[in-house]
């Protein structure tokens, strides 16, 4: 299959920060491609070079094989963009902005209005259609800017931060919503700095510091995460004595419920769970997540 | 025309009627500007304070004060406090003319010598000093030459022959505006003026919006082009402004009594170069900034020299030779030429083909210089 995106050796900076360095990826159509990274990793930057709004330094980005910057390719007529923030017209209703965006994407009457009422069905914004934008809450209003950016059926969907400021309802429902289209044939670029959000996409690409440290299906990166993660109780200082004498292996610790959440190099993990149970601890072992796979990543690519 | 122009237009449209204090930026507050500003920007003199000294106290003094009094020029405020030092009401602003008639008036006329009579005026404000000055001079030349008529006279009998003497008779014949009401003159420069600044402003601030917003972001990607969406922009602005000059036509004919000799279509026309330029001013601005804050100082830097070199305050005739060329990079000055040329003369495009040429030069030149400015990125 050929891909609907190929971006290559992607380079650009903003005066002394490398918002880019080196990124390369490519999506297949009827592919859900995840760009997860915390916030600064790029992710935004790649998006618009991505969406033609920006150009790189260096490298090359091609959209069904033509340069999105350039407007005689047709090729924006195939490209759809919602970016992470306020982006519609907040004093025009959501019949008004859907109207104007299908009027500069040239849309037929009657293939605006099929495609409308279709739209505003599967959001949930029919009963909202004279509602002004900016008295949208938060997720209709991602509803919306979704539905305008999907107006013209693009080929390749980018999507900069959807679930951004979204209640976990409405951030259910945005998912469900994109793998309809995706099924379709459509190639989805969604970013994300929500980590529980990468399980949700077929390909994920892991994004620190503009470069991508790991790609693949969510399942085999989880899979090739080697240390142990385990949970303890409670939070003392006893236990934190034990920590901080096994400083050299443990690789994480964050708050879960009243106790912790720690990660351990394998090899030590027994040495550790032993001396834990010695300060008056119960221990049990938790599934690695994807976040544990991140910030071991980001360890092994050198430094947060 | 083509779909995405039409829809930026209509959404421009939509955005502005949809903002209370927009429209009332755009339409209440020029036609209330230029009704205020008609008024206040007025140079016709009359009713100049004056205060007499009149030391001669007798009947020929009494009668030099009241004819100058007489015709609503000099306006009386009583004798002066200290014929001493008559300067002192000119400085504490009680008046702006003193008249002094010194003791012996009466008697010097009497007796054929001439009488010393002085005026002091206060010259602060150029204009009002000038006029002053010149207009207490005719009189009392007149009063002069008046009493000369009877010497004249006397000497003719004296010698059994008429005694001549030869003088030029000045009969000015004022055109376009007899009267030489000033609001006539200035009510086409601060039409120019205020629409100036709506236009600019507006034109300016809305793209700069859109960028602060973050619409134009969602708007990039979208297949349109640089000039459809520019363009889109502008049109309503240009259309607001035609409404504008219609309600300033009315306000001046009615309000000012501005007449209005020549043909509207010509008006018409040398409004829509005029808006062109100025919604294209207001677009190059729009390009260098990126708020809209930054877009309303980048308007004013630009509209205070355009208003102040436009000829509207001063003529440019008076400027210093080096800078009078410096208005011809200025469609306000043509503007106010083509307006003043043809509500007061009557005058065609012919007679006015300079600025209607100049405008639709400059006009397309910097809407094009904006559009070839926008680029469609967003760093």
């Amino acid at each position: 299959m050929e891909p609907v995106l190929v971006a290559n050796g992607l380079r650009r900076r903003f005066g002394d920060v490398n918002a880019l360095d080196g990124l390369s990826l490519e999506v297949l159509p009827g592919e859900l491609y995840g760009l997860v990274g915390p916030d600064g990793a790029g992710k935004t930057t790649t998006m618009r070079i991505f969406a033609g709004l920006m150009d790189p330094d260096e490298g090359t980005v091609h959209v069904l094989g033509s340069n999105p910057t350039d407007r005689r390719s047709g090729v924006r007529e195939e490209l759809g963009y919602m970016p992470q923030q306020y982006s519609l017209y907040g004093d025009l209703s959501v019949i008004e902005n859907l109207r104007f965006f299908g009027a500069l994407f040239c849309l037929e009457r009657d293939v605006f209005i099929e495609r409308t009422n279709r739209l505003l069905a599967i959001t949930h914004l029919e009963s909202f259609r004279d509602r002004r934008a900016e008295a949208l809450s938060g997720g209709m209003y991602k509803k919306l800017a979704l539905a305008c950016a999907l107006l013209h059926q693009p080929r390749v969907l980018l999507l900069d931060e959807p679930t951004n400021g979204v209640d976990p309802i409405s951030r259910g429902e945005l998912w469900e919503l994109l793998y309809e289209f995706v099924e379709s044939g459509m190639g989805v670029v969604v970013s994300t700095p929500y980590m529980d959000e990468a399980s949700m996409c077929h390909r994920v690409g892991l994004i620190h510091r503009g470069r991508l440290l790991q790609q693949g299906r969510p399942a085999d990166l989880v899979g090739r995460f080697v240390d142990t993660v385990i949970r303890v109780d409670r939070h003392d200082s006893g236990i934190e004595a034990v920590i901080a004498e096994h400083g050299d292996v443990i690789l994480g610790v964050s708050p879960l419920g009243g106790g912790l959440r720690i990660v351990i190099r394998s090899q030590a993990a027994d040495a550790v769970a032993e001396a834990l149970r010695g300060a008056g601890a119960t221990i049990e072992p938790v599934r690695p997540g994807f976040e544990d796979m991140f910030l071991s990543e980001i360890r092994a690519g050198g430094g947060t | 025309m083509s779909s995405a122009l039409y829809a930026v237009m209509r959404k421009e449209f939509r955005q502005m009627t949809r903002d209370k204090r927009m429209m009332a930026l755009l339409i209440l507050a020029p036609t209330l500007q230029l009704f205020v500003l008609g008024f206040a920007a007025n140079y016709d003199v009359d009713r100049i304070e004056t205060a007499t000294c009149d030391s001669d106290r007798t009947a020929a003094s009494r009668a030099l004060r009241q004819g100058l009094l007489a015709d609503g020029t000099f306006i009386d405020v009583g004798p002066a406090r200290d014929c001493r030092r008559p300067g002192d009401d000119i400085r504490d602003g009680r008046a702006k003319v003193v008249l002094v008639i010194p003791d012996g008036y009466a008697r010097d006329l009497a007796s054929g010598r001439t009488a010393d009579v002085q005026v002091l005026v206060d010259g602060t404000n150029p204009v009002i000093g000038r006029y002053a000055s010149s207009a207490a001079s005719t009189y009392l030349n007149l009063v002069s030459a008046r009493r000369q008529l009877p010497s004249l006279a006397a000497m003719s009998a004296a010698a059994g022959a008429e005694i001549r003497v030869p003088t030029i008779s000045v009969a000015p014949r004022v055109l376009y505006n007899p009267a030489m009401r000033s609001a006539i003159f200035m009510v086409p420069g601060v039409s120019a003026m205020v629409l100036l600044i709506v236009t600019t402003i507006a034109t300016a601030m809305g793209l700069a919006r859109e960028r602060e917003m973050g619409t134009l972001e969602q708007v990039m990607v979208t297949p349109i082009s640089r000039s459809e969406l520019l363009l889109g922009k502008v049109m309503p602005f240009v259309i607001v402004g035609l409404f504008d000059v219609l309600l300033a036509l009315v306000v001046g004919t009615w309000v000012f009594h501005v007449p209005v000799r020549g043909s509207l279509a010509v008006l018409g026309l040398g409004t829509c170069l005029y808006l062109l330029s100025t919604v294209g001013v207001g677009l190059l601005i729009s390009t260098v900034s990126r708020t809209q804050q930054q877009a309303i100082m980048g308007g004013f830097f630009v509209m205070m020299p355009a208003i102040l070199l436009s000829g509207v305050m001063t003529p440019i005739e008076n400027m210093p030779g080096w800078l009078q060329p410096v208005t011809w990079l200025n469609p306000v000055r043509f503007f106010v030429e083509i307006l003043r040329g043809v509500l007061l003369k009557g005058a065609g495009v012919v007679d006015l083909w300079i600025p209607f040429v100049a405008l639709a030069a400059f006009g397309p030149a910097v809407v094009a210089l904006a559009v070839g400015r926008f680029r469609k990125r967003l760093a």
